[in-house]
């Protein structure tokens, strides 16, 4: 017998769940901008949409994130570390390719040195997927491994039903399970059928991609100039991207009082590997989009085991000169071998 | 928790050449300091700030036979540096680390030195030098050779005549052409082509390279001439970073993180990453 959500009884549901202490997050459209915010009840939630545009990674990785106040006095220092407060949360409708964003960034986080700012926010929350039941012409999950309705990353799968009346209701962790604890009245245990999941074509061969930028005479390609042309050098694909994760420090304040702040930045920035002496080892934009695909589908697999990129397409879909990682990667999947 | 960094004292600042400053600092707090001292290793780097500014990395220019302090050795030249060479003694910085990997100088023993330096390079290849020679029954022969542009950017300026003195070391010192003082006594020309003159046998010799990427370029040529094997030559890399802890994505060069899996390594190392991305 499986669990079944009903449509009607989600809102009961999140009010459980925030009974039980939880704070619930969901995708919520205002002033055309779909994101993660939190929300009081189902109606609030945009659920019906392919994804929003902003990512869940914002909600472990902030745009911006205070690290140390400091306010210094004569040559006295005071400083205050700023910890993020350990806040149980629910992301709820989250994109099977969002989620499994956070679990590819996991071990960069995690490697050697622990970025406390990330688990401190990933160890509290739990994720609660929809399985997608449509795509655009944007959507690569099936490209890079993954499906509509891959797990990857997902605390519990909702997969929407057939009739409509609501999700069958999936857990894939011990936090998935825990969290089904407390609504266990409110879901019914009876046989239902989820509805199919949409085709996403494949659009590129990533085994024959990355065998092509594992080849070291490729790192020279005139490919690489080629297909970074349009580029504009704006790092809306690195925002947008679940799992992009180069950032900055900077101090913001004055001398006497401020915050140190880690802040995202983009490897698509001119700026980002300028040397004091002038000298830029990447500097050309052909050089920094160079960077960008052999990281996701090169550097990172060598260092974690995976492929830093899960397939949501935002890098495509939202590019404001019509380019994106797709392309790229479907020329050089094509190369004659 | 990561990002937080170490509260340093000013002890000193001396002027090394225009716009070249050495800092002395000392850790504030004991556990700190002795953290330092269980960790620190000749080669390695840091993230030296001061609040309200941000933080910049350079290598930690004091050897790790030196840990009372650490000694950083920068050019004035953006937002940080420029704040942090105008600090007086007592003022508070930050220092972030020891981070990266070190010069195997325990491999080095029993062997000749050859530390080739150019410009503002000097402060780590020194950090080596002195690690060394405060143990120095354990090397043999040691050369130096240090350029800079002109005699006014030599850096260090009281060691180098220090080393000078000493009829263990052998000091050679040279500017590049027109970069020469009426009085300037020593060579005259560019590192890699007076190295090719003055270098010792490459035969139980290891070399110690620093300098811009330019100068490692032509200096690693004339070493392969000299007949010195890339795996008995060692460099470090200094890239832009912020983390320093292997986050931030900037340092790589190809797929290899400069903080985490260097600064150090050896010619072989460097002549298999993409020269491209250097």
């Amino acid at each position: 017998m499986t669990r079944i959500l009903l449509n009607s009884r989600l809102d009961d549901c999140l009010g459980a769940w925030r009974s039980a202490g939880f704070t619930v997050l969901a995708p919520v459209k205002r002033s055309d901008l779909t994101r993660f915010d939190e929300v009081q009840g189902a109606s609030e939630m945009s659920l019906d949409i392919v994804m929003p545009e902003r990512t869940i990674k914002e909600h472990f990785f902030l745009q911006t994130e205070p690290l140390i106040r400091y306010e210094i006095k004569k040559q006295q220092i005071e400083t205050e570390e700023m910890v993020p407060p350990e806040r149980k949360r629910i992301f709820f409708g989250v994109r099977p390719c969002d989620a499994a964003g956070l679990d590819i960034d996991d071990p960069l986080f995690g490697w050697d040195y622990k970025d406390d700012y990330w688990f401190r926010r990933r160890e509290k929350s739990v994720i609660v997927t929809i399985a997608c039941t449509s795509a655009d012409d944007f959507c690569m999950c099936t490209s890079v491994g993954l499906a509509p309705d891959s797990p990857k990353g997902s605390d519990v799968m909702l997969h929407p039903l057939l009739d409509g009346r609501g999700w069958l209701v999936v857990p894939h962790t011990d936090r998935g399970k825990a969290l089904l604890e407390p609504v266990s009245s409110i879901l019914l245990e009876e046989a239902a059928e989820p509805a199919p999941v949409p085709a996403v074509p494949v659009k590129f061969d990533v085994n024959n991609v990355m065998a092509w930028l594992a080849e070291p005479a490729n790192f020279e390609s005139q490919l690489w100039k080629e297909v970074s042309q349009r580029c504009i050098g704006c790092g809306s694909c690195t925002y947008l991207c679940p799992t992009c994760h180069c950032f900055d420090i900077q101090d913001e304040g004055d001398t006497y009082s401020g915050i140190r702040r880690k802040n995202w930045d983009s490897c698509s920035f001119a700026m980002f590997t300028m040397h004091t002496s002038g000298h830029n080892p990447r500097n050309t934009q052909s050089t920094r989009w160079r960077q960008r695909i052999m990281h996701k589908f090169n550097y990172y697999r060598g260092k974690f085991g995976v492929n830093s990129c899960s397939g949501c397409g935002r890098c495509t879909r939202q590019c404001p000169v019509d380019m994106g990682i797709t392309e790229t990667l479907h020329e050089i999947s094509n190369l004659p071998r | 928790m990561i990002y937080n960094p170490f509260p340093m004292r000013v002890v000193s600042k001396r002027e090394e050449a225009p716009g070249v400053r050495t800092l002395k600092i000392e850790f504030i707090n004991q556990e700190d300091h002795e953290f330092f001292k269980a960790n620190y290793r000749t080669g390695m780097f840091g993230l030296y700030g001061i609040y309200g500014e941000g933080e910049s990395t350079f290598c930690v220019a004091s050897p790790e036979t030196r840990t009372d302090y650490i000694e950083c050795t920068f050019r004035q030249s953006g937002r940080v540096t420029t704040t942090l060479a105008n600090v007086d003694a007592g003022d508070i910085v930050t220092f972030r680390g020891p981070y990266g990997n070190r010069f195997p100088i325990e491999e080095f023993e029993g062997r000749n030195l050859l530390f080739i330096a150019g410009g503002i390079a000097l402060p780590p290849t020194r950090s080596v030098i002195w690690s060394c020679l405060d143990r120095r029954d354990r090397y043999r022969d040691v050369t130096i050779v240090y350029g800079a542009r002109t005699v006014a950017d030599l850096v260090y300026k009281h060691e180098l005549e220090e080393w000078k003195q000493r009829d263990d070391v052998n000091l050679v010192l040279t500017v590049d052409p027109g970069g020469e003082t009426p009085d300037w006594q020593d060579h005259v020309g560019f590192v890699p082509s007076v190295l090719e003159k003055v270098a010792p046998s490459p035969d139980n010799t290891i070399a110690v390279l620093c300098g811009p990427p330019i100068m490692i370029k032509f200096t690693l040529a004339a070493l392969e001439k000299l007949g010195f094997s890339a795996d008995n030559v060692y460099t470090t890399l200094e890239n832009r970073m912020k983390c320093g802890v292997g986050k931030c994505g900037r340092c790589n060069v190809g797929s290899t993180y400069i903080c985490k899996e260097g600064p150090v390594f050896t010619a072989t190392e460097v002549q298999a990453m993409p020269q491209h991305d250097l």
